[in-house]
């Protein structure tokens, strides 16, 4: 009975945080989406490709999911600020919307400047969320966010650095070394 | 290395050409005052209050606000849409989609070289480039060049350097009816505007390959591809591997970015000395140059296009000192050459009368160095 309870409970919070699920899941997706080309220059085949991009985005959804988490523990615990956690991952997906746009990372030289700008955005969006709902000065809204978003930084720095830019140099490495006789 | 030696106009030819650009920069102001007064007294005549009354009547600050935010925003997602779809093709002709990516084991016909060419410089146009053929003032440029080359030297001019594939933009296959469209409308559409639209269009396919190239993601992909190219055509011109000759990659432009991305790759693939010789070159230097023989900068003193390649390419800046080109410069490979009053282009440009010959004189100097270097 205890479990069937806590299954329901469950249930009724995915419920609830539908929109802010969706919305992690759209920005992990478009996340994994601006790296594709490197599967392609690993000549990956099409299934392969595909499984990479949803494991990739679902990690990649995980990684803000968790960093949510953070930032609600520390509001509640250092703010003595307490919320449901579907409102607040609601609210945190909406500040993570410019990420929804990370797709255009994939783009030729502009790519990694577009990157900084939509990381910066989506940092100042959680401040500016933590500040308006909250009333928290944002000095404190600054403190409270960034512990959040530096293990999301890290997180996702972590998985770019195992898969997709170690598949570049892979590569770049190899064509060196084919004709490097 | 550090060197800087400028180039007087002390031709007569050149002096004539001087005369003759003053005049044309002469006429062209006094079209342009012409232009303003008559504009300047068309407005009074209708009237600057008819006008304002005119336009707030269609738009108000409001709409022209909104209207400058929704094309900021387009702009922004335009510019990177089109970079990724440019990447689309280099990818799907690297994964054997499209036909034509050559084998790198059978570049070189196995027959020994026919050619007695020692040196082969191969040329790399600016991003005006449309076709293989060169616009005239880059012909007439190429044939003075060649005329200057000693006989052991052969010009290879009429590669197509912002495209991997061994055919023509206007003959892409998945491209091609808006190519062929885009250059129609820039040849023959009776409206100046449509044209220079046109001329941008197809100029910017060639700038974003340039961001492509100079990219640490795709640079490699994309000049390996283009390497392969240049090295299938040098084959075609009688060069071989391993038989002491030598090749000599001349850019302008975005051309010089290319030279760069693709000298290492080339170096590798023909098995022997590179080096770039780069005229009011816009580049990264973000490949590896450290094993080029060397890299020859030709730059105008008044080019504001090459002046911004060493913003636009943090690489090249003196803060990052770990980074390839101060690599290279650091290993004394590369030799900078100015040319006083030289632009980007134009009637002051490396291909106008002006400074046609310095350019040339220039390349061929930087060619011939390397000659007494390896003679030595």
């Amino acid at each position: 009975m205890e479990i069937q309870a806590a299954l329901d409970a469950l249930g009724g919070w995915l419920v609830q945080t539908d929109i802010g699920l969706g919305l992690l899941l759209v920005v992990g997706l478009s996340m994994s989406l601006s790296h594709v080309f490197t599967l392609l220059a690993n000549r990956l085949n099409r299934r392969q490709i595909i499984v990479h991009l949803i494991l990739d985005g679902l990690m990649l959804s995980v990684a803000f999911l968790l960093s949510s988490t953070i930032d609600m523990v520390l509001l509640a615990t250092s703010a003595s600020m307490t919320i449901h956690p579907s409102d607040f991952i609601n609210g945190v997906a909406v500040c993570l919307l410019p990420a929804a746009f990370y797709l255009l990372v994939a783009a030729p030289y502009v790519g990694e400047t577009i990157g900084f700008g939509i990381w910066v955005l989506m940092h100042l969006n959680v401040i500016t969320l933590l500040h308006a709902r909250f009333a928290l000065p944002y000095g404190e809204a600054l403190f409270l966010a960034t512990p959040g978003y530096v293990v999301a930084v890290l997180l996702v720095w972590l998985l770019f650095r195992q898969g997709w830019q170690a598949g570049y140099s892979t590569l770049a490495s190899q064509l060196s070394d084919t004709h490097g006789a | 290395m550090q060197k800087r030696s400028p180039v007087s106009s002390s031709h007569p030819r050149a002096a004539d050409a001087a005369i003759q650009a003053q005049q044309h920069a002469l006429r062209s102001r006094l079209g342009f005052v012409a232009l303003v007064l008559a504009v300047g007294l068309g407005l009074s005549w209708f009237g600057v209050g008819h006008v304002l009354l005119a336009l707030r009547s269609i738009f108000d600050w409001t709409d022209i606000n909104l209207l400058l935010r929704w094309s900021g925003l387009l702009l922004l997602v335009l510019i990177p849409t089109a970079g990724i779809y440019s990447l689309v093709t280099q990818f799907a002709f690297w994964e054997g989609w499209l036909d034509g990516l050559p084998d790198p084991t059978a570049l070189f016909p196995d027959s020994p070289s026919i050619s007695e060419h020692r040196c082969f410089v191969v040329y790399l146009d600016g991003i005006h480039q449309l076709e293989r053929d060169h616009p005239p003032r880059v012909s007439a440029f190429l044939g003075l060049l060649d005329q200057q080359l000693n006989p052991a030297t052969r010009l290879v001019k009429g590669l197509e350097a912002y495209t991997v594939l061994p055919v023509a933009l206007a003959q892409d296959i998945g491209s091609a009816w808006f190519w062929r469209r885009l250059f129609a409308l820039q040849e023959e559409h009776p409206n100046g505007w449509i044209q220079l639209l046109a001329a941008v269009l197809v100029q910017a396919n060639n700038v974003i390959k340039v961001g492509i190239s100079s990219d640490h993601r795709y640079g490699p992909i994309m000049n390996y591809e283009l390497s392969l190219k240049i090295a299938l055509r040098l084959g075609e011109v009688g060069f071989r591997p391993d038989q002491g000759q030598r090749v000599v990659l001349v850019g302008y432009s975005g051309g010089a970015e290319m030279a760069m991305g693709v000298a290492d790759y080339l170096r590798r693939i023909c098995r022997s000395p590179v080096s770039i010789v780069s005229f009011c070159g816009v580049f990264s230097g973000n490949q590896l140059l450290n094993q080029l023989s060397k890299i020859t900068m030709i730059i105008g003193s008044r080019d504001p296009v090459a002046a911004f390649g060493r913003i636009a390419y943090p690489g090249r800046s003196p803060l990052l000192p770990l980074s390839n080109w101060n690599r290279a410069l650091k290993h004394s490979c590369i030799e900078r050459r100015e040319i006083d009053g030289m632009n980007h282009n134009g009637l002051r440009g490396p291909f106008a009368e002006l400074h046609r010959q310095a350019v040339v004189d220039q390349i061929v100097q930087a060619i011939e160095s390397e000659d007494a270097v390896a003679l030595r």
